[in-house]
């Protein structure tokens, strides 16, 4: 059982891993504590195999230490969302509330339910991603574009890549929204538009359009 | 008749007890509800720079004077594309009473997505429930009571191709008018933590106190400037006061897209549509699945490209041929006509009475141009639109641009613009006109310009008559092959070099349905209406012009003066200038204005046998070939200037004299050296 300063150690070293290497006077700075105490602290972060320190690469997390930081993250983010969600709260208002709860949870199914819930966000109110379940990084299948598609295939729309939000707008308004269905129908010949079937109604869609509504299969 | 909208409809605010708007997504028999309600007296308004127009029409009820305007079909109001500015702007503009929104029943979660933005923007609004029939053969249905009761307005069911339900819809409409009672929000709201921002935004506008524009609903503006309505943005900008709320959008438009991971308005279109989906699940039943129908299995063969290419080369044909003959037949029987009852007999009384001087010749000639309206105009035209008539109503016509889109693409075009190019081989004129159904002025543009360089049935006759018959059949088929040639070239070259993109394909298909006669009926005669308004006068004018010029001699001077380029260059005799000038009016004179011509220069008589007289082969070759390319016939360009603009119209006229001149002469440069 990890103590919760531990904790918090570990979901600092990550996020500030996302900005480049660890530097031992940043953790300091960062958890407003003095360089020896973080000193101190790596010193038994290393005993129990959750960081590696080297004058290279800084302050690294191992695969433990790793998946110890994403469960806190993650845990940190799902409270967030909690309370914004559910509770109503503003944005602004709920971190120091989560950074509180997070260490409250102490089994992976309440985790769970927690998620289950709020119907497995994938951000949190600001904007971070929530990372995957403790352990096995959930892969998400690859998204194809739709022009990719043969006749017959069923697929869901994952989003549309596109700096126009002309086309995503009209789009939108006919439906093709990320997690709506699509089945393909028909191809016309000569790489021309693709026939789907879409909430219940039929489109032509031309191929560059179609190369821009990016699915994953069912 | 043509007035630019915003008179259009202050006239209209000011004629009538009340307006009524008709809105409704495209193809769900919001036509038939406009026809069905509205007589003769239907104009047409075009906001300047748009290719969308809206219709504008008048009728009375009890007594009352009551306006329509009928929105172009859109899926949604928005500044996305054209037609939906359009419609907003004409509901903004316009002002109605009321809205009537006409609503596909097979397809109701789509169609309640502009419903929702309706009663966001808080007109008074009233749904016709259309297709029922279709639907409950479908084995669906709808509750109708309930559906009112959610979204706070009545709803009547209709079947509008039948006339059904639309004198209930009518007295509603004006019901709802009457009382202008706006409808209240909507009590299912958009999710919590986008309605969340949207309330903030709301408040902030209604605390400031500003000034509405449009005397729009605080929510209404708030979820417009979410969207980023690039419009209304523009619109309160400008507007004193609006700064913090602008700046509180912005900052609420990256939160929302911070918090979902796409744009603020795609999020909201997203809400949008998941309240309609949430409304049609409450109120739409389905009985086990039924058996597709003929429609929609005689559909399904016309779009798989296995059976729908030859399907199409079939449909194709069959127009090609209905126009061809039947138009030809048509025609001959009226120009017979008109010149044994009115043209000749007239011809004889005036110059028995006058004599040959240049009025008596002007009317003849006057005669002649609306002889050409009237041969050009009944058989083809009326005949083209009564079929594209059908075509678009039994909805092949999204087959066939389905199917040839990506060919079209080459030159710019979408697969719609098939028909009106295929059209233009029977004759040009409808077939220019036909480009209406094309979205986009460069697309019109394209269509116009290649349609133009398709050998109508007129060219086809003095390619027979001046190359096959004196020169056989190969050289026939290498002009054809000439001119396809240039037709390919020209087209990519349009495509490389005129501004704009072709916006993707993004076209609704549906299955077939039954073409009713009144709505084709109907459509046909307002399109052959403005046909006939447009072309006629110029006819004449036209007719009478050249008429007055060739009289007067001035025309052979003319071509004698242009004689370095045409007998240096092209290798014609000056005669067949004047012929080719001449043949402005009609083309198929070109022939006969030719022999005309050598008669009048003393040639053997015997040249209405054997053009041989005084022309080689080649000559031949090359007249007909300048024939088929140079400047349409007066009744194209009067068609070319009412969908194109008179500037364009003319651009075209002096690209392909040049084009003919060129191509003529080096044709002819090319024989003299072989």
């Amino acid at each position: 059982m990890l103590t919760e300063v531990v904790e918090e150690y570990l979901e600092a070293i990550y996020k500030m891993s996302l900005n480049g290497p660890v530097i031992a006077a940043r953790l300091a700075e960062w958890m407003k504590v003095s360089p020896p105490t973080v000193a101190d602290m790596l010193k038994r972060l290393s005993d129990k195999g959750l960081v590696k320190t080297s004058r290279r690469d800084g302050v690294k997390l191992t695969k433990k230490g790793l998946e110890t930081a994403e469960t806190m993250v993650r845990r940190h983010r799902l409270w967030e969302r909690f309370l914004t969600d559910i509770l109503g709260l503003n944005w602004d208002e709920v971190h120091e509330e989560a950074c509180k709860l997070e260490h409250a949870i102490s089994s992976p199914q309440v985790e769970e339910k927690l998620a289950d819930i709020l119907g497995h966000p994938e951000t949190c109110p600001h904007g971070h991603p929530i990372p995957g379940t403790r352990g096995a990084r959930k892969r998400e299948k690859e998204a194809k574009p739709l022009s990719q598609c043969s006749v017959g295939d069923e697929a869901i729309i994952e989003r549309v890549a596109d700096e126009d939000s002309q086309l995503l707008q009209y789009l939108a308004s006919l439906g093709l929204l990320p997690e709506a269905r699509v089945a393909v129908k028909e191809i016309a010949p000569f790489k021309g538009p693709m026939l789907v079937n879409v909430c219940g109604a039929q489109y032509a869609l031309g191929q560059e359009v179609a190369a821009k509504i990016m699915v994953k299969g069912k | 008749m043509q007035f630019s909208c915003h008179s259009a409809l202050n006239k209209l605010r000011g004629e009538t007890d009340f307006t009524i708007a008709l809105a409704g997504n495209p193809n769900v028999g919001k036509s038939s509800v406009f026809n069905s309600l509205t007589g003769m007296g239907v104009e047409t308004a075009h906001y300047p720079g748009k290719t969308v127009e809206l219709n504008v029409a008048t009728t009375s009820l009890n007594g009352m004077n009551i306006g329509i305007i009928d929105l172009p079909g859109t899926y949604a109001l928005g500044a996305v594309s054209e037609d939906q500015w359009v419609a907003r702007q004409a509901v903004l503009d316009g002002n109605p009473d009321a809205v009537v929104m006409v609503v596909d029943a097979t397809n109701l979660a789509r169609n309640l997505y502009m419903v929702v933005q309706f009663l966001e923007l808080g007109y008074p609004l009233v749904i016709a429930l259309n297709v029922l029939d279709v639907m409950r053969r479908q084995g669906r249905d709808v509750d109708i009571d309930r559906l009112s009761i959610l979204l706070g307005v009545p709803v009547v069911p209709t079947v509008a191709n039948r006339g059904e339900g639309l004198d209930e819809l009518i007295q509603k409409a004006v019901e709802v008018a009457r009382s202008g009672v706006r409808p209240s929000p909507l009590g299912i709201s958009y999710g919590l933590d986008v309605e969340k921002n949207i309330r903030r935004l709301t408040d902030a506008i209604a605390d400031a106190g500003l000034e509405d524009p449009y005397g729009l609903p605080h929510r209404a503006l708030a979820l417009l400037l979410l969207e980023k309505d690039p419009e209304f943005i523009e619109l309160t900008s400008a507007m004193p006061g609006w700064e913090p709320v602008l700046e509180l959008a912005v900052g609420l438009r990256q939160k929302i897209a911070v918090e979902h991971g796409q744009s603020a308005a795609t999020r909201i279109a997203g809400e949008r549509h998941g309240l309609a989906g949430i409304i049609t699940d409450e109120v739409e039943t389905r009985k086990e699945d039924q058996k597709p129908g003929w429609g929609e299995r005689l559909w399904r063969y016309t779009t798989s490209p296995t059976t729908g290419i030859p399907i199409l080369l079939l449909v194709l044909a069959a127009n090609f041929l209905i126009l061809y003959f039947l138009g030809n037949a048509l025609a001959e029987l009226i120009s017979t006509g008109y010149a044994n009852y009115l043209a000749d007999p007239v011809r004889t009384a005036l110059v028995d009475a006058y004599g040959e001087n240049l009025v008596t010749l002007s009317i003849i000639w006057a005669m002649d141009g609306f002889k050409a309206a009237l041969t050009v105009g009944i058989p083809f035209v009326l005949v083209f639109y009564m079929l594209l008539a059908v075509l678009e109503d039994t909805g092949y016509l999204n087959s066939v641009a389905f199917l040839t889109d990506s060919v079209m693409h080459r030159f710019g075009l979408h697969g719609r613009a098939m028909i009106p190019i295929v059209a233009g081989a029977g004759c040009n004129v409808p077939a220019i006109m036909g480009t209406r159904v094309l979205t986009t002025m460069r697309e019109r543009v394209i269509a116009g310009t290649l349609i133009v360089l398709v050998p109508c049935s007129a060219r086809n006759a003095v390619i027979f008559g001046a190359v096959a018959f004196y020169s056989g059949w190969q050289s026939t088929l290498a002009l054809y092959a000439i001119i396809l040639v240039l037709w390919v070239v020209l087209g990519l070259a349009l495509n490389k070099m005129l501004p704009g993109q072709t916006m993707g394909l993004v076209m609704e298909m549906f299955a077939f349905r039954r073409p009713h006669t009144t709505t084709i009926l109907k459509k046909t005669w307002f399109r052959f209406r403005d046909f006939v308004f447009m072309v006629i006068p110029l006819l004449l004018v036209g007719s009478v012009a050249l008429g007055a010029l060739f009289q007067t001699g001035i025309l052979l001077d003319a071509a004698n003066w242009f004689s370095p380029v045409l007998q240096g260059w092209m290798g014609l005799p000056p005669i067949a200038g004047v012929a080719l000038v001449v043949a402005v009016l009609r083309k198929e004179l070109a022939l006969q204005l030719l022999i005309a011509m050598a008669l009048v220069q003393g040639v053997d008589p015997d040249v209405r046998n054997n053009l041989n007289a005084f022309m080689t082969n080649e000559q031949l070759f090359v007249f007909a070939l300048v024939t088929a390319i140079y400047i349409p016939c007066v009744a194209t360009i009067a068609a070319l200037a009412r969908e194109l603009g008179w500037k364009r119209a003319l651009m075209i006229m002096g690209f392909t004299i040049v084009l003919a001149v060129f191509v003529g002469g080096l044709v002819n440069q090319l024989l003299l050296a072989f």
